[in-house]
C-alpha cells in the first residue's frame, strides 16, 4: 500500500483493526464482518505499528510473550512461541535486555515478532523496514517473503520504499487524500499500455533510426540516449536485431520496456492533488 | 544465532478465553511493580501497623477472663479510643462489646495506618500504569489485540487492587483471624461473621474509587511525576481545606474540643476525599454516630469511580484517534 504522507495509509489500517471509529462502510476481512466483528479480526490479524511503541519495564522476550498471552496462547505456550519467534527474528541474545534500550532496527525486528508470535493468517505492516541499516533490511524483506510464499500469509506492507514494494510485493493499491487510486498487480503495473522495447547503442545511431524508420517503427529517445521503440513486442525482436546488423550498429542492451513503480506513484499522486 | 533454528513454524492450539486476557494486562503490571525494590520495602512496612490492633484484640480476648488486660482496654477506650460508652459496657458485660471493639479496632487500622499507606502506595505506583503506556505508545501494541479500552482499564485497575488488597484487606482479614484465634471459644465466630464482610466491603469502597481517581491522574499526562504531584495534592490540599474550614469557628477561642465548641465536623467532610472515605467506612463498619447522612460521602465516591473510569476511557480512545 503506497500513498505520500497524509493519504490515509496509517487510518486506513487502524479502521481495519476498529482502532478509530468508522460512520460508515462495511466489508469483510479474512470472512469477518467489518466492522462488527473488530474484535475477531484483531485476534487473527498481526499488526506491525509504524510508531516507536514499546512496554516500558519488559525485556524483548517478555514483551513478546506478552502479546502472545493477550492474543489468547497459553503462558507457557506464549513464552516458548516466544522464544520461537525471536529467533526467527534474529533477535538473538538481546532478546533478554529491557526493550527501552533497544535500537530502532531492533525495536522494529520486535515489533515484527510481536506481529507474528499467534501466527495470524493476515499481516499488517506499517513501514517494517524503517530503521533498519541495509543487511537487516534485505534481511526482513526476506522474512516477509518467506511468510507470504511459503507459510501462506496474506501481508499488507504499508511503505514509502519503493524498491521494498518491487521486492516483495504482487499488488499494489496507491492512496492519495484517502481514496484509491491505482489497485492492480505489479506484473499488469509495469506494463506499459503498448509494448515498447528500449533499446541502447554504442556509438553513432543515426543509420540505425533512419532503418527502423525505413522499417515502420515509431521510436522516440530518451534524454540518456535510450531508444523507445514503441509498438514492438518481444516477437518482433529479430527484426530489430536485423536492422541493426543491416546499419553497422552496436547493440549494448535492449529490454522489454517496463513502467517504473515511481511514475506510476507520481502520476497517481499528481492526477490526486490536480484533477 | 540460536543453537538449532527451526525457522517459521506454524502454531496450533487452543487459545484462552478472551475474558481472562484481561489478567494479563494485571499480571504484566504486578510483575513490573513488584520488580521496584522500594514498592517490597513499603509493601512490609504498610504490615507493620497491623501490629496495633492485634495487640488490642490480644488484650481484649485476654481481658474477658483477666482483669489485668481488661482494665487495660478500658483505660484505651476512655482514652485514644474516646469511647468511654464502650468502657463502661466492657466492665459489665466484656462479651457483649466483643463484636464493637473488634470493629473499632479494625476500622482504625483502615482509618489512620492504611489509609495513608494506601496514599503513598497508589502515589508511587498508578502514575506509571497508563502515563508511561501513553509516552511509549505502548496502547497502540495492546489495542492491536482483541482487547478494549474497558477490559485494559480493567488489567490496569487490577494492579491497584492486588497491591491495595494486600495492605489493607489482606491484613483486615489476618486480624479477623486473629481474634477468632485468640478467642476463648468457637461461638464468637456466630457473633462476628459479618465482620469479614465489612472488612470486603470497606476495602471495596477504599480502593474502587481511590483507583478510578489515579488511574484518570495517570491517564492525564505522559509525564508520571504530574500525576503524582496532582495524587499527593489531592489528599493533602483536600484534608488542609477540611481542617481550615471545620476549625475556623473556634479560631481565637482557646484549645477546646469540637464537641465543647459545637463545631460541626460533618458540614466540610465532601471537600476531603480521606474525611470522604472515613465517613463511609465508618458507616460499613456500623459504627458512624454523626448526624450528617452517609449518601453524599457515598455518592461522591460513585462519582469519582464513574467520572474517573469514563474519563481513562475517552483519553485512550482519544489517543488511537491520532
Amino acid at each position: 500500500m503506497l500513498g505520500p504522507n497524509g493519504s490515509g495509509k496509517s487510518t486506513l489500517i487502524k479502521s481495519l483493526l476498529g482502532l478509530v471509529r468508522n460512520h460508515e462502510g462495511t466489508g469483510t476481512v479474512l470472512g469477518l464482518q467489518w466492522p462488527r466483528e473488530v474484535r475477531e479480526i484483531r485476534d487473527r490479524v498481526g499488526y506491525l505499528p509504524e510508531d516507536d511503541c514499546y512496554i516500558a519495564g519488559l525485556t524483548g522476550i517478555e514483551a513478546v510473550a506478552f502479546m502472545a498471552n493477550l492474543s489468547g496462547l497459553p503462558k507457557t505456550e506464549g513464552l516458548r512461541r516466544a522464544h520461537e519467534i525471536t529467533d526467527f527474528c534474529d533477535i538473538g541474545e538481546e532478546k533478554y535486555r529491557g526493550v527501552e534500550a533497544y535500537s530502532t532496527g531492533m525495536r522494529q525486528k520486535l515489533k515484527f515478532a510481536q506481529a507474528l508470535v499467534h501466527d495470524p493468517p493476515f499481516l499488517i505492516l506499517d513501514e517494517p523496514t524503517t530503521g533498519l541499516d541495509p543487511d537487516q533490511r534485505d534481511a526482513m524483506l526476506r522474512r516477509i517473503r518467506t511468510l507470504a510464499r511459503e507459510h501462506g500469509k496474506s501481508i499488507l506492507l504499508s511503505t514509502h520504499i519503493l524498491p521494498d514494494v518491487k521486492a516483495v510485493c504482487d499488488q499494489v493499491v496507491i492512496l492519495a487524500r484517502g481514496k484509491v487510486r491505482v489497485y492492480d498487480s505489479v506484473e499488469n503495473l509495469s506494463k506499459p499500455a503498448e509494448p515498447t522495447l528500449n533499446v541502447m547503442t554504442y556509438g553513432k545511431k543515426d543509420a540505425f533510426l533512419s532503418g527502423l524508420d525505413k522499417a515502420g517503427y515509431t521510436v522516440t529517445a530518451k534524454a540518456d540516449g535510450t531508444l523507445k521503440i514503441i509498438g514492438t513486442g518481444v516477437d518482433q525482436v529479430s527484426s530489430v536485431w536485423d536492422i541493426a546488423a543491416a546499419t553497422q550498429t552496436s547493440i549494448r542492451r535492449l529490454v522489454p520496456a517496463q513502467n517504473s513503480l515511481e511514475e506510476i506513484f507520481f502520476q497517481a499522486v499528481s492526477a490526486a492533488e490536480h484533477p | 544465532m540460536p543453537v538449532h533454528d527451526l525457522g517459521y513454524r506454524k502454531w496450533v492450539g487452543k487459545r484462552n478465553h478472551q475474558l481472562i486476557r484481561p489478567l494479563f494486562v494485571a499480571r504484566s503490571g504486578i510483575t513490573l511493580i513488584w520488580r521496584r525494590r522500594m514498592l517490597k520495602l513499603l509493601l512490609m512496612v504498610a504490615w507493620l501497623p497491623i501490629a496495633i490492633p492485634a495487640i488490642g484484640i490480644f488484650c481484649f480476648e485476654q481481658g474477658v477472663t483477666d482483669v489485668t488486660y481488661r482494665n487495660v482496654i478500658i483505660r484505651t477506650l476512655q482514652g485514644p479510643m474516646e469511647r468511654p460508652d464502650l468502657a463502661t459496657q466492657m466492665l459489665q458485660d466484656p462479651v457483649s462489646v466483643r463484636h464493637e471493639v473488634w470493629s473499632t479496632l479494625i476500622l482504625g487500622f483502615f482509618r489512620v495506618p492504611q489509609l495513608y499507606s494506601m496514599v503513598l502506595l497508589i502515589g508511587l505506583i498508578a502514575p506509571l500504569l497508563i502515563s508511561y503506556d501513553l509516552r511509549s505508545k505502548a496502547y497502540l501494541q495492546y489495542f492491536s489485540r482483541p482487547l478494549s479500552p474497558n477490559e485494559y482499564i480493567v488489567g490496569k485497575s487490577a494492579v491497584i487492587w492486588f497491591f491495595l488488597g494486600m495492605i489493607t484487606t489482606l491484613p483486615g482479614l489476618a486480624l479477623y483471624l486473629l481474634g477468632i484465634l485468640l478467642s476463648p471459644e468457637i461461638s464468637v465466630v456466630g457473633m462476628t461473621w459479618d465482620i469479614p464482610l465489612r472488612i470486603l466491603l470497606a476495602s471495596v469502597a477504599l480502593i474502587v474509587p481511590t483507583t478510578a481517581l489515579a488511574l484518570s491522574y495517570s491517564a492525564c499526562t505522559v509525564e508520571n511525576r504530574y500525576a503524582s504531584f496532582a495524587w499527593f495534592a489531592t489528599w493533602i490540599m483536600g484534608s488542609v481545606a477540611y481542617q481550615i474550614l471545620t476549625n475556623a469557628p473556634r479560631m481565637g477561642r482557646g484549645r477546646r474540643n469540637s464537641i465543647d465548641m459545637d463545631v460541626d465536623t460533618e458540614r466540610w467532610l465532601l471537600v476531603s476525599p480521606y474525611h470522604t472515605l472515613g465517613k463511609v467506612e465508618t458507616w460499613i463498619f456500623g459504627l458512624d454516630t454523626g448526624e450528617s447522612s452517609v449518601w453524599p460521602a457515598i455518592l461522591i465516591l460513585l462519582a469519582i469511580t464513574v467520572i474517573g473510569t469514563l474519563f481513562v476511557r475517552s483519553r485512550l480512545i482519544a489517543r488511537l484517534s491520532v
